[in-house]
């Protein structure tokens, strides 16, 4: 229960910062560091659950426009290369978990004869 | 797109795709919930509340696996792209009833909590240690934040803010979340299944995404390999090329050029649109302009810039010709850059015999 609550209030604590970056950002950072922002204020709502989700990334891309950390080149980088890792990864996985979650079924298939598990005479 | 943000983008064409998708969810729960409400059944008689959580929790499995083969689907053969067009709004109501499956959970199973009801549902199984009764529901709580994640920078405004090969990055959570929906299941539903409908639509669904992205990646591995010689890249043969299209040829560096032929001249820019890293180079060429196939960016392909009012720039690179091969030097041009265009030395280069 103590890790549990642990959680939550962790999740909740982690809200709570993303709405107070969500508040800075979408009334003064928005402005600064993109020129299509400037004006538009109907789609900002859209972007503060955004914010709360990943509120870290945003202060990061935040200090990388305005300290122009960032090299030109990197925005065009492609990013197929990792995507056969990816897929790869998912795939394994999804046919590890369907083979484990098959494999502990109890009651599958529902039509066998039922089997006696031990003080059997044989196999 | 390069103008003022609005909160959603709509046009005919996404009023007709998001009318589709909605009656598509409709239907489905129709069925799952009063057509054939065994399909979803249990063994022992479930009450209205958790037949509700297991319509939704099916749906959004399969709209997440349609979603997932949209994709490979496209890249495999282009009379798929249109369904890739405003797949963001897929995303979303699948995340909407992701969101509807977990309150239907949280609000039967854990109403009743002497505790808060996500606690409770942290709390209720701990047996982490053991395969049988593991808490599935971890697994569907990871799929959740991914799928929320997803959804809510799904607007344009991130694209731009965050760059595409991060948010490109960001959304590759899509693979960890659709792994742990099919942990979910496996371990969950699967378990006390006695139906089958769904155990097939689930085993179908997934061994479809699995098949159709591996294929896609195959696909895209045969495409690479391209003869290096120091800073200049071949790319093909003067006569390969067709008029008012390119061909793609990948760097060193990974990144990959595309390489256009338009009225008798040659211009290089970079395949990666800059809204998404669409494939510029599966564009056609119309009125000096290539249009990014997956979301209709356009671009000049001699100086790698959108048409006024909008501002996207994508780098552009050197030609010249070595023999009858056509070289790209790998050094990209700074995104806008003018590049004068190569003319072919054949007077019709998209005629089929190739000079001696």
């Amino acid at each position: 229960m103590d890790i549990a609550q642990a959680i939550v209030l962790a999740l909740q604590a982690w809200g709570i910062i993303g709405a107070a970056v969500a508040a800075v950002f979408l009334t003064i950072g928005i402005d600064r560091i993109d020129e299509d922002a400037r004006g538009a204020y109907v789609f900002r709502p859209l972007l503060i659950p955004g914010v709360l989700m990943i509120w870290p990334l945003v202060l990061w891309r935040w200090w990388q426009i305005e300290a122009e950390a960032a090299p030109w080149a990197a925005r065009y980088r492609p990013v197929r290369a990792s995507y056969g890792a990816a897929v790869i990864a998912m795939s394994l996985g999804i046919v590890v978990i369907v083979g484990l979650g098959l494999s502990v079924r109890q009651t599958w298939p529902a039509d066998a004869a039922p089997v006696q598990l031990s003080a059997g005479d044989s196999q | 797109m390069s103008v003022k943000y609005t909160p959603v983008q709509w046009n005919a064409n996404k009023w007709f795709y998001d009318a589709i998708m909605l009656v598509g969810v409709a239907a489905f729960l129709w069925i799952f919930l009063y057509l054939t409400p065994e399909a979803l059944a249990h063994e022992r008689p479930i009450n209205p509340q958790i037949h509700n959580a297991r319509a939704f929790g099916a749906c959004a499995f399969v709209m997440l696996t349609v979603i997932l083969c949209i994709g490979p689907l496209a890249r495999l053969d282009k009379r798929f792209l249109p369904l890739l067009y405003n797949r963001r709004h897929f995303g979303v109501m699948t995340t909407f009833v992701a969101l509807t499956h977990s309150g239907y959970i949280l609000n039967w199973y854990f109403n009743f909590s002497s505790s808060d009801k996500v606690v409770g549902l942290l709390y209720a199984n701990i047996s982490f240690g053991q395969l049988a009764g593991f808490p599935f529901e971890v697994f569907g709580i990871f799929a959740l934040i991914c799928l929320l994640i997803l959804a809510t920078t799904s607007h344009d405004f991130w694209l731009k803010f965050l760059t595409p090969p991060v948010w490109k990055r960001l959304h590759y959570l899509i693979y960890a979340a659709y792994f742990a929906v099919a942990a979910h299941i496996s371990l969950g539903i699967l378990q006390d299944q006695q139906n089958h409908v769904f155990s097939a639509l689930f085993l179908g669904g997934a061994g479809a995404v699995i098949v159709l992205h591996l294929a896609a990646w195959w696909s895209e591995r045969a495409e690479d390999g391209t003869a290096v010689g120091g800073d200049w890249v071949t790319v093909a043969d003067a006569s390969a090329f067709r008029e008012g299209h390119a061909k793609i040829t990948r760097l060193p560096n990974g990144d990959r050029v595309a390489v256009f032929l338009m009225e008798g001249q040659l211009s290089a820019i970079a395949n990666a649109c800059a809204h998404q890293n669409g494939p510029l180079g599966e564009g056609k060429i119309i009125d000096c302009l290539v249009t990014c196939p997956w979301h209709g960016f356009q671009y000049d392909v001699r100086t790698g810039r959108s048409p006024a009012p909008f501002t996207e720039k994508v780098p552009t690179y050197s030609l010249r010709l070595s023999g009858t091969m056509i070289e790209v030097n790998a050094d990209a041009h700074p995104p806008g850059t003018y590049v004068d265009p190569l003319t072919l030395p054949t007077p019709e280069p998209d005629t089929a015999e190739a000079p001696a």
